[in-house]
């Protein structure tokens, strides 16, 4: 079996303090994993490690058969495989929506700009924000700016695509139309890992579901049966918090 | 309340007035009857050496901008280099940077230039004075700018690098087109204000045969053993300086409201 990432053993010091502490993950293509867990729990540190953004102090991982913790593997190349959306946007604010989309596609992987912007018009498209190509992100909605953070991401194309609580930052009304992109983008057959306290989502869309706490993996399973059924006592506490507000 | 508050408003208007006409009457009286201001006014302001020195020292406000210009081009890519050496993960280009804009930071200008001229003269490189003025206000006001531009780009947030860097650009690239666009905007008014002063540092290069406004106005004092062409001197600055001021002061603003 290929897996599209697998985690051995990873860890991940700041200093003195440990924030993963053994983590192994396997996930397989177009598989949609849901991570949940604590705040300060290392998920954000567990995406940054995936895509490079943070370098793992042991362990390996390993993405489409790569390891890129690898010194020798060109992590650009690597980083052009796996998207991230980031709970901050983080469009850039001095382009129009369409150069956010394309500037990565004609810079890093030299597509033509016609290319690159039919292919970008398609994906804002997609996102239900094609009408919006000329308008600068500021001029934008936080769930517009979000969607628009989607395609910039997919413009790339990616086999892998990492949410980090892409919808904490939104206003309620706004959030469903960001959870619709990412199950359109699920159903396409997108593998994904979604750091997320939606469990509405978690339970339509989510393939499997971790639950971590303290830089560890304490539970693994089916999303509805966590969140009904947990078995140790931190899932418990946890899930009794976030589901009574449901 | 108020009431009180506005009359008190009035009463200081009026003082204010009545003290600066006070002051006027003083120096009109001081100019025109005291011996004491009459020497003054043929010294500062003597209209006959006026009208001789004003032409040969304004002649030189071609050369005073040609060297701010010619220099700023060379300070604005060197600033950008060092600060980006001294923004760098490698340690030897950061070390060397700080060194570098600690050191320059350090020394006052004069020796600076001193240095570059009359040193290298003694190595056997005989400069001309318009490069070796250039070279000493490139290696001065470099350091100064690269502090400008690192705060720049240093205010730009992480998430932008991050999320440049995520989609498969390199630091480089990500620099190019997404942190340095951004960093522009904050830079510009302290780099205005950075050109002013480097328009008037030229001055200092007088010290190095370079007849540009100041050098012309000494020689124009020597030779009329009269200050009136330092005046003429000062108006051509301001004739510059004053305008550019307004300049910088009205893009800032226009930057800020564009936020
Ligand atoms: N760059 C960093 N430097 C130091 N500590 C960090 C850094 N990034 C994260 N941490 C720490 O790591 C822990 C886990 O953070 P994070 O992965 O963001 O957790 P989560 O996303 O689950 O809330 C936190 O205690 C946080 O303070
Ligand atoms: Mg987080």
């Amino acid at each position: 079996m290929n897996f599209m990432v697998e985690v051995r053993n990873l860890h991940k010091r700041f200093g003195h303090h440990e924030v993963l502490r053994g983590i192994n993950l396997r996930v397989k293509p177009s598989e949609v994993l849901v991570i949940v867990g604590p705040s300060g729990s290392g998920k954000s540190t567990l995406l940054r490690c995936i895509n490079g953004l943070e370098h793992a102090t042991s362990g390996q991982i390993l993405i489409e058969g790569v390891d890129i913790t690898d010194s020798r593997v060109d992590i650009n190349a690597m980083r052009q495989k796996v998207g991230i959306v980031f709970q901050s946007f983080n469009l850039f604010p001095h382009l129009t929506v369409l150069r956010n989309v394309t500037l990565a596609p004609i810079k890093v992987k030299k597509m033509r700009p016609e290319e690159a912007e039919a292919k970008a018009l398609q994906l804002l498209k997609r996102v239900g924000l094609e009408d919006k190509a000329q308008a600068y992100p500021s001029q934008l909605s936080g769930g517009q700016q979000q969607r628009v953070a989607i395609a910039r991401a997919l413009a790339m194309d990616p086999d892998l695509m990492l949410f980090d609580e892409v919808t904490s930052a939104l206003d309620p009304e706004l959030v469903k139309e960001v959870l619709d992109a990412m199950k359109d983008l699920a159903r396409s057959g997108m593998t994904m890992l979604v750091v997320t306290h939606e469990m509405g989502f978690a339970r339509e869309v989510g393939d499997r579901l971790i639950f971590m706490d303290e830089g560890e993996i304490v539970e693994e399973g089916k999303p509805v049966e966590i969140f009904t059924n947990p078995k140790s006592p931190r899932a418990k506490d946890f899930f009794s918090k976030i589901l009574s507000h449901l | 309340m108020v009431d009180i508050d506005e009359r008190w408003k009035k009463v200081l208007w009026l003082l204010g007035i009545l003290i600066s006409l006070g002051i006027l009457a003083f120096l009109v009286v001081f100019f025109l009857r005291f011996e004491a201001g009459r020497t003054f006014r043929a010294e500062f302001f003597n209209g006959r050496t006026f009208r001789k020195a004003m032409p040969y020292v304004l002649g030189g406000l071609s050369l005073t901008v040609r060297l701010a210009l010619v220099s700023e081009v060379f300070i604005l890519v060197v600033g950008l280099i060092i600060a980006l050496a001294r923004i760098s993960k490698n340690p030897i280009l950061r070390a060397l940077a700080i060194v570098y804009i600690d050191v320059i930071r350090g020394l006052p200008l004069l020796l600076q230039i001193f240095i570059v001229y009359y040193g290298l003269a003694y190595l056997g490189f005989k400069l001309d004075p318009f490069v070796a003025g250039v070279a000493a206000l490139t290696i001065c006001y470099a350091a100064y700018e690269a502090e400008i531009f690192r705060a720049g780009i240093e205010s730009i947030h992480k998430g932008q690098m991050e999320a440049a860097r995520s989609l498969g650009m390199g630091y480089m690239q990500a620099m190019r087109y997404v942190i340095l666009p951004q960093a522009v905007r904050n830079v510009i008014p302290p780099l205005s204000n950075e050109f002013i002063a480097l328009l008037k540092d030229t001055s200092l290069l007088s010290v190095i045969a370079l007849a540009e406004v100041l050098r012309r106005g000494t020689e124009m004092m020597g030779k009329y053993y009269n200050v009136t062409p330092l005046v003429c001197a000062a108006l051509c600055y301001l004739m510059i300086t004053l305008p550019l001021m307004r300049l910088v002061q009205y893009v800032s603003n226009r930057l800020s409201e564009g936020r």
